[in-house]
Order: structure tokens, then C-alpha cells, then sequence
């Protein structure tokens, strides 16, 4: 009986032990981890849908509606806004870090964040051919030109192209639902 | 004294991890795409080990013998997440490349090897200097075998060019075959020279699996190897 008893204490000693720094270790990484993830996960990403900003936008980010929107700026006034949606696409979800021009109220641009689309038929939708149709693109009326929008799709790579632009569709309605608060929320310094 | 330092040089080449005791091949055969790569699992792989065996072996009079290995592995696990926490939040390019092989450090034989043959048996510091040495040569032959792959493979070492622009480097040796040949060549090799200095010093040839076996407690390959032999 008192072997059991030692087992159980020593063991749950040594659980109790690894557990406190594993948690104070979590607390103390945590800010650091998630800017890591923001610089090379969505970083590049973003850098190409902002082209032409002066301001760093991950330091600037804030969440609106529950949606990460990170500013671009020029010269101190809010040029530009940019945001991560996600569709599915052919295996599993596409992220799509899409950038918006607030004065011309267009797509700048967008940037594949995260993928796990078939190598080299799915993630053709990474391609600057099928990226640069979306391209100072209006906000409103985007869709595969099989359904009558203007977006040619990858060949081969329908489902994949699709989840792209659902993901780009869902940036759209984001946009215009936070595009009235975005001006107070980067008040132009 | 040199007791410590044999305890810490036995791991450089008598039982070097990889490439002598052959263990801790999942890691060494997966990550050796390039020489940064394998530098990057070693280290991480040393700073858990050497841990691993300080507290194991600080522990080893209060852990009970029936619940050891859940002991041991409980320390190994909580300093693998710690990795793999500093990992992501200081050199985070290099945890994208690892991947999977980080958090597998908890279940590598190595780190569970040294718990149970040495630092649950010895004082603190000789299991330090045990798990030193291991975990150092188990980082150079990484970065070694990865080198020697990025070479054939890329043409570069640490991301730096070496080879003569004529060169045509064979994608095969980076891919997944390419790290069986290697490591099978480096181990031939390594038994080539061992028994050419045991001949030199007019020592009887021994069998490379009897040295493979010099440290453990006698495993049944190990016993029924030294009946027949």
C-alpha cells in the first residue's frame, strides 16, 4: 500500500512540476509566438497586397468584427486595409491575405497565405497568372467567369480557383461591413 | 575527474549515437535535407538530452522503479514542449522546417536510452557530461550527414555554394533514398576504419555488434550474440 501511495505522490509530483512550467513558459512565449506567426506565415503575404505603405501594418493591426485588419499608410494617412479569409478550396481550407484601396474602393491585390491544395495542379492558384486577374478588381460583381464573373480559373484546378475566389468573395462582404468604422479606427496623424 | 570526461567523450565515437549505437535514425535519416536542418535537430536535441539526464538523474533516488518510465518520459515531454515553445518564438523559419521531428524528440531512444542505462544509475554530473557528449555527437554527425547530403544534393553547405560550377547536383541524395545510402555508406565506413585501427593495434577483430553493445544491460540480441561468439 505505501509503495502505491509513494508512486502516485512522486508521479503526480513530477506531472504537477512539469505542468507550472509548461504553462508560465506558454504565458511567456505567447506574444512572441503569435508575432512570429504574423511575420512569416502571413507576413509576405501581406507585404505584397500593401505594396507602397510606409507604416509597419503588423504593429498596427487590430481586430474589427473579430477580423484581424492590418492598416497601410501613407505619409501618416490610411491609405489601405488588409485581411486574411479563408474557403474551401480542394483539400482543406485556402487562406487569402486580400489588400483593399480605400480612396479607388478596389482590390489591390491578393496573396495565398496558407494551402494544402495538390502540388503543382492545386497550388497553380499561387501563380502571379491567376493572381494578378484580381488585381485593382471592383468590390462588388467577383466570380469564376464558369459563372459568369470574370475570374478565369486554373485549369484543372476548378476547385481550388474556386475556393480562392469564395475566400476573396468573403473579404468582399468583411469589407463592406467595417469599411464605415475603418477611418476612426487609424485616425490619420 | 576523467571519469566526467570519459563519460562525455564515449559519445564522440565509441557510441556515437547515430552512426555506432544506430539509434535516433528516424530524425537522422528525416531532417538531414540540409546541414542547417540537422544542426538545428541536434542542438535541440542535445538541450533536451542534457537535461533530461541532469534531472533524471537528481530524481533517481525519489522515483519509485515501477513508475520510471512514465517519469522519464513525463521530464522528457515537458522539455521537448519547452523546445519547441523557443523554438517558435526565436527561430521560427527553422521550427517550420523540423516540423513533426521536434515534438518526436520525446519518443527518440536516445533520450530514453540514457535515462534508463545511465543517468537513473549514475550522479548528476557524469549523467551531465554523458548527455553532452551524446547529444554533441549526435549533433555533429547530423550536421555532418546533412552536410555531406546538401553537397551531393544542392551543392551547398550551410547554404553556401562549394561545389565546381560543372557540377550537377543529384536531387536524389536529398530526397529520402538518397538518406539510407549515405548513412549505409558512412556506417560501412566508420566499421571499415574501427577494424583497420583494431588490426593496427594488433587487437582481435571485434564484431561491430558486440561494440554497439559495450554500454547496455545485456538485451537478448546482445546475450545470445556473446553465447554464439
Amino acid at each position: 500500500m505505501r509503495e502505491i501511495i509513494n508512486m502516485i505522490v512522486v508521479l503526480s509530483l513530477i506531472c504537477a512540476a512539469s505542468g507550472t512550467l509548461l504553462v508560465n513558459l506558454k504565458r511567456a512565449t505567447k506574444d512572441k509566438i503569435e508575432q512570429q506567426v504574423l511575420v512569416n506565415v502571413q507576413g509576405p503575404a501581406l507585404m505584397s497586397v500593401l505594396a507602397g505603405c510606409d507604416n509597419d501594418p503588423i504593429a498596427e493591426r487590430k481586430v474589427v468584427d473579430g477580423v484581424t485588419v492590418f492598416p497601410a499608410k501613407r505619409e501618416g494617412k490610411l491609405v489601405g486595409v488588409a485581411f486574411e479569409t479563408a474557403a474551401a478550396g480542394y483539400s482543406g481550407d485556402v487562406g487569402v491575405m486580400v489588400g483593399f484601396d480605400l480612396d479607388a474602393d478596389r482590390l489591390v491585390a491578393i496573396g495565398i497565405t496558407t494551402q494544402t491544395e495538390t502540388p503543382g495542379v492545386g497550388t497553380r492558384i499561387m501563380k502571379p497568372a491567376f493572381l494578378k486577374q484580381f488585381k485593382g478588381h471592383k468590390v462588388d460583381s467577383l466570380a469564376l467567369s464558369s459563372k459568369g464573373g470574370d475570374i478565369d480559373a486554373v485549369a484543372g484546378a476548378t476547385y481550388s480557383s474556386s475556393g480562392a475566389v469564395d475566400a476573396v468573395r468573403k473579404a468582399l462582404t468583411v469589407y463592406k461591413d467595417i469599411k464605415p468604422q475603418i477611418a476612426d479606427l487609424w485616425p490619420a496623424s | 575527474m576523467s571519469s566526467i570526461k570519459k563519460e562525455f567523450l564515449k559519445g564522440l565515437w565509441d557510441e556515437l549515437p547515430p552512426f555506432r549505437v544506430v539509434l535516433g535514425l528516424c530524425p537522422t535519416l528525416a531532417v538531414t535535407s540540409t546541414a542547417e536542418n540537422g544542426l538545428g535537430m541536434g542542438v535541440a536535441v542535445l538541450f533536451v538530452l542534457t537535461l533530461s539526464n541532469a534531472i533524471i538523474s537528481a530524481l533517481r533516488k525519489i522515483i519509485p522503479g515501477k513508475v520510471r518510465i512514465a517519469c522519464f518520459i513525463v521530464i522528457a515531454a515537458s522539455l521537448v514542449v519547452a523546445v519547441e515553445l523557443l523554438m517558435q518564438a526565436y527561430t521560427y523559419s527553422l521550427y517550420q522546417k523540423l516540423g513533426i521531428f521536434v515534438p518526436l524528440i520525446v519518443v527518440n531512444c536516445i533520450i530514453l536510452g540514457r535515462a534508463e542505462a545511465f543517468a537513473s544509475k549514475n550522479p548528476v554530473l557524469p549523467s551531465i557530461a554523458d548527455g553532452l557528449g551524446m547529444g554533441l555527437g549526435f549533433t555533429l554527425s547530423l550536421t555532418f550527414l546533412g552536410a555531406l547530403r546538401e553537397g551531393l544534393g544542392s551543392g551547398t553547405v550551410f547554404g553556401v555554394p562549394v561545389v565546381w560550377e560543372s557540377f550537377q547536383p543529384a536531387h536524389f541524395m536529398i530526397m529520402a533514398p538518397g538518406a539510407f545510402v549515405c548513412l549505409g555508406v558512412i556506417l560501412a565506413g566508420m566499421n571499415a576504419f574501427n577494424r583497420y585501427l583494431s588490426r593496427k593495434k594488433g587487437e582481435p577483430v571485434t564484431e561491430p555488434q558486440n561494440a554497439v553493445c559495450a554500454s547496455c544491460a545485456g538485451c537478448n540480441l546482445c546475450i545470445t550474440g556473446k553465447k554464439e561468439g
